[in-house]
């Protein structure tokens, strides 16, 4: 599909329309998780991200579209700051690692798991390694593109 | 609870101030300011249709109408499915008429198409209607519903001037296309908050929810029945209606009335402006009729039993369980009145502009100045709309009491439009006539100007529990079908036949053979009797005292309940019947064929009563 700038628009709307109210009950799940100390509401706020995980892939299916960078550096960092707060936390936080460790590492990991899931299934999984393949890309070989062996053009 | 709320009100405000420079910077013209270059995607268009046909009829207001008068006012969530039924009938021949005539406005197509200057004048006054009382109104409960939310630090009147100046700032940024994108967004945040807060209300609040717990009604209301078919009462004002005011026929009528919003200026100015394809018909099956019904007939009354004094409380007490969830409901109301209020005032303000500024007022100015037009009416608008909402509230929910029924009385003249050859100019204007003077005398805005004026009236508001929207259309139908026995024909048949030829030729709706047709029309019929009509009477007892058995049924569900619940589960594949199988749901721009109404690109000079007075005033 044509990637005009008012497609790229209306996209880039669509997304926030599933990440916005998703992120604010996944937020409200938490926040309930965490003052409660009830683990179940904590998994149930991991699982509402991936469901907008799920939605936001179902978006790009259906429009055609791929994440964008932005959108990828985003997810990462985020990722990468809930990883930095769970280790400060169970380090810091006196009796979180008891309480909280188990669930918020277990969606944190279904998380990771369901982008691996994703990647297998939209790139195979040569195609998936090769998303993340800098080396190959820094020593380009005419045979690297070749179709078998995972080729980008 | 108050740095909570504004911080999260602050940001969806920046939100859709960023989405309209985003839309502003993209926007491949000036022109597309006034109508998202009629192009408007698809899926945006399904969220902030459906959000508007839901939150157009008032979710607080719902939810207060429950709480008073228990599941007959819940009952009202069917009409939903009405709804979906009649945007499915209407938008997709109003859409081909657009494309095909080329006319970019709702009151430009049906005052072309019958030839009338008076009909143009109704859209237009309908336009303002929707645009300033009705929206103020909105405004004003929103306001009210901030002032209670943060206990009186953030007073109405800086709630509503503050919401009101972050609308007009996505309004005037980013134009039509900008306000349906925000609409989306804001929809689908109605949507997740909707079901959120149903979903926490009955697993976490404790103390037994609905059905365990009866709905608070007001005394001498009955909580779970309809109270007869029919009240021989004078009307609100006059008598009370024993049992409460929703009788089966006042459910129909009050139904009928909830069509008001799917035949507003601004859902039929968004269905003109949207993409073809399959969306009109999945917004009106699966969101309107499908999400929206299951959330007021099956969510209205476990939120509505705990409101216990109002809104606010209620959003305090699932504050104390979770600030989230008490955020989340406050969040909801306002977001459902804003997603109305800027749908409304801009497209009132844009149709305005191009109906009469542009073309009589001030004609012949080039694009960029046509847009500043625009702008410029959008703050007046917005001003107009703040002013009434801080300074005359009451006066304009008595106002605003009207927009619906009116717009309802556009009924026969839009299906005129889209199926009806024979329906001809002078039936619809007499229709229109009788129809709005019998809404305005059954509302209170007649009584009270009767009543102050003259004499008292023996008859009050909704007489005979009858809404005015039925009273309206009742008579609106009569004299339609009355006038147009003599004047079916003639040279103005011709040229409305040009339009239905086209639509005949080339767009023809497939309802099946005869078998099917006869299907279609009788289940949809049936469905209405007995899911709003006189036969919603037998689901008081239906279930839970049976035909045929000798005692009660143990259902532990109000037997009103289970028939609604059952009625909309049959409703929705009713509609999507219609939709899918009859192809009304379905818009495609293939082998579209340009035919010319009679000028609408013809030189238009302003009539002689505007320039005159135009002149005297600007001294040209």
């Amino acid at each position: 599909m044509t990637q005009t700038p008012s497609y790229a628009l209306d996209r880039h709307v669509l997304v926030s329309a599933v990440w916005l109210p998703g992120g604010f009950v996944a937020l409200g799940l938490l926040h309930h998780g965490f003052a409660t100390g009830a683990a179940g509401w904590v998994l149930a706020g991991f699982g509402a991200i991936l469901a907008c995980f799920a939605l936001h892939v179902i978006v790009n299916a259906a429009l055609g579209a791929h994440f964008t960078p932005q959108e990828v550096a985003l997810s990462f960092v985020l990722y990468a700051v809930a990883g930095l707060a769970l280790v400060l936390a169970v380090l810091l936080q006196p009796g979180f690692a008891e309480q909280f460790f188990l669930p918020v590492a277990l969606g944190m990991a279904g998380l990771a798991a369901g982008v691996i899931f994703y990647l297998v299934t939209r790139w195979g999984a040569r195609g998936a390694f090769a998303q993340f393949d800098i080396i190959r890309d820094n020593n380009p070989r005419k045979s690297s593109e070749l179709p078998h062996r995972g080729g980008r053009s | 609870m108050t740095p909570f709320l504004l911080t999260t009100l602050a940001f969806f405000a920046a939100y859709g101030i960023y989405l309209a420079a985003l839309v502003a910077h993209q926007a491949p013209s000036p022109l597309a300011f006034l109508d998202g270059g009629g192009n408007l995607p698809g899926w945006a268009v399904i969220f902030a249709g459906s959000g508007l046909a839901v939150a157009g009829q008032g979710l607080g207001d719902h939810l207060a109408l429950t709480a008073r008068f228990g599941l007959q006012a819940s009952h009202l969530g069917l009409g939903l499915v009405l709804a979906a039924l009649t945007t499915v009938l209407i938008q997709k021949r109003l859409w081909l008429a657009a494309r095909i005539t080329g006319l970019a406005t709702p009151a430009d197509l049906l005052a072309r198409y019958y030839q009338s200057v008076a009909l143009r004048i109704v859209m237009l006054t309908l336009s303002a209607l929707f645009a300033l009382p009705f929206a103020a109104n909105l405004l004003s409960q929103a306001g009210g519903v901030v002032e209670q939310a943060t206990g009186g630090t953030i007073g109405h009147a800086a709630a509503v001037w503050v919401m009101g100046f972050f609308l007009f700032l996505t309004a005037v940024i980013g134009g039509w296309r900008a306000t349906v994108l925000v609409g989306a967004v804001q929809a689908a945040l109605i949507a997740a908050l909707g079901l959120g807060s149903i979903v926490f209300a009955q697993t976490m609040m404790g103390g037994g929810g609905f059905p365990q717990v009866p709905l608070p009604v007001a005394q001498g209301v009955l909580a779970d029945l309809i109270p007869g078919v029919v009240q021989y009462s004078a009307g609100l004002g006059k008598s009370q209606p024993a049992g409460g005011i929703f009788t089966a026929v006042g459910i129909a009528s009050t139904a009928l009335a909830m069509l008001g919003v799917v035949l507003s200026p601004a859902f039929l100015y968004l269905g003109i402006t949207a993409r073809a394809g399959r969306t009109l018909g999945f917004g009106a099956v699966w969101i309107i009729a499908g999400l929206g019904g299951a959330a007021l007939v099956i969510g209205g009354p476990i939120l509505a039993v705990r409101m216990g004094a109002g809104l606010g409380d209620f959003a305090s007490a699932m504050a104390q369980v979770e600030p989230f969830a008490g955020l989340g409901l406050i969040l909801l109301v306002l977001t459902a009145n804003q997603l109305v209020v800027a749908l409304s005032v801009n497209a009132g303000t844009l149709l305005i502009t191009q109906e009469l500024i542009l073309p009589y007022v001030v004609p012949g100015l080039q694009p960029l100045h046509q847009r500043l037009a625009a702008q410029i009416g959008l703050a007046l608008a917005y001003g107009l709309v703040a002013v009434l909402a801080t300074f005359a509230p009451l006066s304009s929910a008595i106002l605003a009491g009207l927009a619906l029924p009116m717009a309802v009385q556009l009924l026969p003249a839009l299906l005129g439009l889209c199926f009806i050859r024979w329906i001809s100019r002078s039936a619809i204007i007499t229709g229109l006539i009788f129809g709005v003077l019998f809404v305005a005398f059954t509302e209170a805005f007649g009584l009270i100007l009767v009543e102050g004026l003259f004499i008292d009236l023996p008859w009050g508001r909704w007489p005979l529990t009858v809404h005015s929207a039925a009273w309206g259309l009742g008579v609106n139908v009569a004299a339609v079908l009355l006038v147009a026995i003599f004047t079916h024909g003639g040279a103005e048949r011709l040229h409305r036949d040009r339009l239905h030829d086209e639509f005949a030729a080339l767009w023809p709706v497939d309802f099946g053979g005869k078998g099917a047709q006869g299907a279609k029309w009788s289940l949809t019929l049936i469905w209405a009797f007995f899911a709003l009509g006189p036969g919603a009477i037998l689901g008081n007892t239906f279930f839970s005292q049976p035909i045929f058995t000798q005692g009660p049924a143990a259902l532990g569900l109000p037997s009103l309940w289970v028939w609604q619940i059952l009625f909309w589960l049959i409703g929705v594949p009713l509609v999507w019947w219609l939709s899918n199988r009859a192809q009304l749901g379905v818009t495609t721009d293939q082998g579209l064929r340009r035919l010319d109404l009679g000028g609408a690109a013809d030189p238009v000079h302003p009539p002689d009563w505007i320039a005159v007075g135009l002149a005297r005033v600007t001294g040209r």
